[in-house]
């Protein structure tokens, strides 16, 4: 009878790391073998690696946990999903079944809404680069415009004109929440009176009516108390409009900015602690409400939370291609994606899992991505047992910003599927080929190689 | 009563952990015994190595790996070895066993922490709402992230001012432009935001002490730094009764209805009789021995409290006792070493 | 090959260098590895003593190897 095989390692113990979990938070190895009852390898077998996945179940699951936070403590709320998080078309369709309407910040998105079949009072539109063919669009089928600057008041005003009626706007505003840094550069400042300008000049106008306040304190926001700063600002602000000028501020959209059980790199508490629950944001946010509204007003209150909802729902499967060890001892792993894939891994540590039990201790590791370029690292640092080529890693949260944001460097971008709640699973966006890339591209004649 | 308890700290080293006083004063208890598990995050802390206090030590992952990693050892450890109290004593262990002491708790590991809200008084943004509560000051300050807001704190607080990042690094700055150079130093090296204080004159004085949860005081004493390190360390103190301080430490544990060790550390002007309130850490501080030394066994009262033994009711303490740091060192073979690198523990 | 023959090595996998003061912890196939060099055994005996003796392919018992040697390598213990 042959031993147990595992790999050999020797490690130098160093002054200040003789921990023998290593100084990784990631020392817990982990172990998944399927995402929603679906093997991984029944997965990347049918659907090659990498592979993005994302969860029907999760993705339901993790938007109606939020929303109920905020509806069984307030009568009016409505979510608006936001696209730059992830336009992928079923997962916008899932969160709009859901009862989401569509929050989007360029033109691109804003006719990706509509192509979905969303009217264009379900669409909340924000940004600071809106052009004038898509701002009058947008104006005629009634969406729901957020002005940025007063070059866009202007632009409304002449479409206003042209369209010969008036356009129901709102404006976001920035403020300080205590957050830093202070988001300041979308929207009118609150403290210097800015924000109060932009109404007046609206007001001037006449042609547009101002009838909502849109604010966005910032990015994974780890603090529920700004949130309840930010709600106060805003209602004041809204009576101090609606007794001045007489708009009447029917919405108060507070943006998002939640986070979701990712790990900033930087960070020290892990993500199950350092993360507070939903439930937290929700009860700063109303309690804030209702100590500061007037009785009996209960304007809509619109979340665009994004990252909070769709994180956690998806996972990037991907392959240990090769391993090789570098001069400094460290053992490097090659996967078969990177931050071509992982735009987010720039900020992200990942949770990392294999798809198999390991055997042997931990050893420093780094796994590097697919380019040939030197940034392209997904976790420079953990403790990884020694992995055979063909070992599948599954990372995650990775929903958010990396299917909008990815890059088709030198790769070609691969599946996404989706594990429907009766775990079928369908493509939801088919790996690239060559011609996909080549499509838009023209080679005049005389360069032809004959 | 034999009572396990789990005490992590115990880098006796010289910048030192509280575990090692911890200990010492739980050893001292007449009335229950104690036998000290030590929790340590390196083979080389002091302590694994200190017999006569730490009878057997563990290897912990680091906090920052959360439930997984954090709490799954602490229960390896209960079921293996036995623990029945676990003292966290580290500032980044806190808020792991806050947040997951009901499960402990569950598992037969009790704790004695405050709660996760009382948790985040101490940060920095609360203080001065908790030293306007408690009745003393604390010196002006700004939080900036620009020149611009740099130059305003400046002229709305006076020089001279300190220059502080938010976690590390603090300069005096006489004038303007050494705020700014020291401004741009700390960005450098660690990023903003950055805190403009008033600089305020006296000295360095600090209280120990524990709350019970229910406005009741576990135990109090106020001690002033003598002579500290190059590193800022105590090594020589004297206990003193500065009213002002010690009747705002009552009120903390009053009004807030603290639960556990905390250090208040303040900065007292004693010719203008003023207290400014500097910092709130919710743990041991490295020399609470030093209470203990003078009859005022803090540690000790919360495992009587935790275990509903009878509470010692600690009113008073000498003014005027010295406390000693020294330096010491032992011989020992490698095998403890060599266990507690290959095993984990000792 | 001297600097191995020197190396105090206990079966918990725990090893010291009396030359440099440095420690080093080793797996059990690790140990295996060592105990052969201390031996003065050429890669190939190891290799063929390592199929012997677990569960393992030549190809991969000998990818292995080779890292494990690489590895010595950069701790100068080769």
């Amino acid at each position: 009878m042959k031993k147990i095989y595992e790999k050999p390692v020797i490690t130098k113990l160093q002054t200040g790391f003789m921990n023998k979990f290593g100084s990784s938070p990631l020392y817990a190895r982990k172990i998944r073998k399927d995402i929603d009852g679906v093997p991984i390898s029944e997965l990347v077998e049918k659907f090659g690696s990498p592979l993005f996945v994302i969860s029907e179940k999760k993705l339901r699951e993790k938007f109606r946990q939020i929303y109920n936070a905020f509806s069984t403590r307030y009568p009016n709320v409505q979510f608006g999903w936001s696209y730059k998080t992830n336009y992928l078309k079923a997962v916008c369709a899932v969160l709009h079944q859901e009862g989401a309407i569509a929050e989007v910040v360029s033109a691109f998105e804003y006719e990706k809404a509509r192509n979905l079949g969303i009217e264009g009072k379900e669409i909340i539109f924000n940004g600071p680069h809106k052009p004038v063919e898509i701002l009058e669009v947008a104006a005629s089928e009634g969406a729901k415009i957020h002005i940025d600057h007063f070059d866009e008041i202007t632009d409304l005003e002449k479409i206003a004109e042209k369209l010969g009626k008036q356009i129901k706007v709102a404006i976001r505003i920035n403020m300080d929440t205590g957050i830093h840094p202070q988001w300041d550069r979308f929207g009118f400042n609150l403290e210097t009176g800015q924000a109060l300008d932009a109404v007046k000049r609206i007001a001037s106008g006449g042609k547009l009516v101002l009838n909502g306040l849109h604010c966005h304190i910032g990015t994974f926001i780890l603090e529920p108390e700004a949130y309840g700063r930010e709600v106060e600002k805003m209602v004041k602000f809204a009576y101090e409009v609606e007794d001045n000028f007489g708009f009447k501020i029917e919405y108060l959209d507070i943006g998002g900015g939640f986070p979701s059980k990712n790990r900033l790199k930087g960070t020290y508490l892990p993500p199950d602690v350092a993360v507070p629950p939903v439930d937290e944001y929700a009860e700063k946010i109303t309690e804030s409400l209702y100590s500061n509204l007037r009785p009996g007003d209960f304007p809509k209150l619109i979340l665009e939370t994004g990252r909070a909802i769709v994180d956690e729902a998806e996972y990037l499967i991907t392959t240990v291609f090769a391993s090789k060890r570098l001069p400094d001892g460290r053992k490097a792993y090659i996967a078969d994606a990177g931050v071509n894939l992982l735009f987010t891994a720039f900020w992200y540590k990942f949770n990392i899992e294999i798809d198999r039990e390991v055997q042997g201790s931990n050893e420093p590791a780094v796994i590097y991505g697919p380019l040939c370029m030197n940034i392209d690292i997904i976790d420079e640092g953990t403790m990884l047992s020694p992995l055979e080529r063909g070992t599948r890693l599954i990372f995650s949260p990775v929903g958010a910003y990396n299917n909008t944001q990815w890059m088709q460097f030198i790769e070609y971008r691969p599946n996404v599927v989706m594990v429907m709640e009766d775990q079928t699973v369908e493509v939801i966006r088919e790996k690239e080929n060559l011609s996909d890339i080549e499509k838009r591209e023209r080679l005049p004649e005389r360069l032809k190689i004959k | 009563m034999e009572i396990k308890i789990a005490v992590s700290g115990i880098n006796a080293v010289d910048n030192p952990g509280p575990g090692i006083g911890v200990a010492k004063s739980l050893l001292e208890a007449e009335d229950f015994s104690a036998e000290i598990v030590g929790l340590a995050y390196d083979a080389m802390e002091p302590g694994i190595y200190m017999d006569w206090i730490v009878k057997k030590s563990f290897i912990m992952p680091y906090p920052s790996g959360g439930h997984d990693a954090f709490i799954n050892r602490l229960l390896y450890i209960k079921e293996n070895y036995g623990m029945d109290f676990f003292m966290p004593v580290l500032d980044a262990e806190l808020p792991v066993v806050i947040k997951y002491s009901h499960e402990l708790e569950k598992n037969g590991i009790k704790t004695f922490l405050p709660t996760y809200e009382q948790f985040k008084l101490r940060s920095k943004d609360r203080l001065e709402e908790i030293a306007n509560n408690i009745g003393i000051e604390i010196p002006k300050s700004e939080v900036v992230t620009s020149y611009e807001e740099l130059i305003k704190a400046i002229e709305k607080i006076g020089l001279p001012v300190m220059v502080k990042g938010a976690f590390y690094k603090a300069y005096r700055a006489f004038t303007t432009q050494e705020a700014v150079s020291y401004y741009n130093k700390i960005v450098a090296q660690w990023g903003y935001p950055i805190i403009v204080q008033q600089v305020v004159s006296g000295e360095e004085m600090n209280v120990v002490a524990a709350g019970d949860g229910e406005g009741s005081s576990l135990g109090m004493v106020g001690i002033k730094k003598v002579w500290i390190t190059e590193l800022g360390k105590i090594w020589t103190g004297i206990t003193i009764k500065n009213e002002k301080m010690l009747s705002a430490s009552q009120k903390f544990i009053e009004k807030y209805s603290w639960k556990g060790a905390f250090e208040l550390e303040c900065i007292v002007d004693t010719k203008e009789s003023r207290v400014y309130l500097i910092e709130i850490n919710p743990r041991f501080p490295a020399w609470s021995y030093f209470s203990t030394g003078v009859g005022v066994n803090i540690a000790a009262n919360i495992i009587r409290k935790s275990f509903g033994m009878p509470v010692k009711n600690y009113t008073d303490y000498p003014a005027g006792k010295l406390y000693v740091r020294f330096t010491d060192d032992l011989v020992t073979d490698m095998e403890r070493f060599q266990k507690i690198i290959t095993r984990g523990e000792s | 090959m001297d600097r191995i023959k020197q190396l105090a090595i206990n079966d918990e996998g725990f090893v010291f260098d009396p030359l440099t003061g440095d420690s080093f912890t080793v797996n059990q196939t690790g140990l295996f590895i060592l105990k052969k060099l201390k031996e003065g055994k050429t890669e190939e005996e190891i290799l063929q003593e390592i199929t012997g003796e677990f569960e393992v392919s030549q190809e991969e018992a000998e990818r292995d190897l080779i890292d494990f040697i690489e590895k010595l390598r950069s701790y100068r213990l080769i």
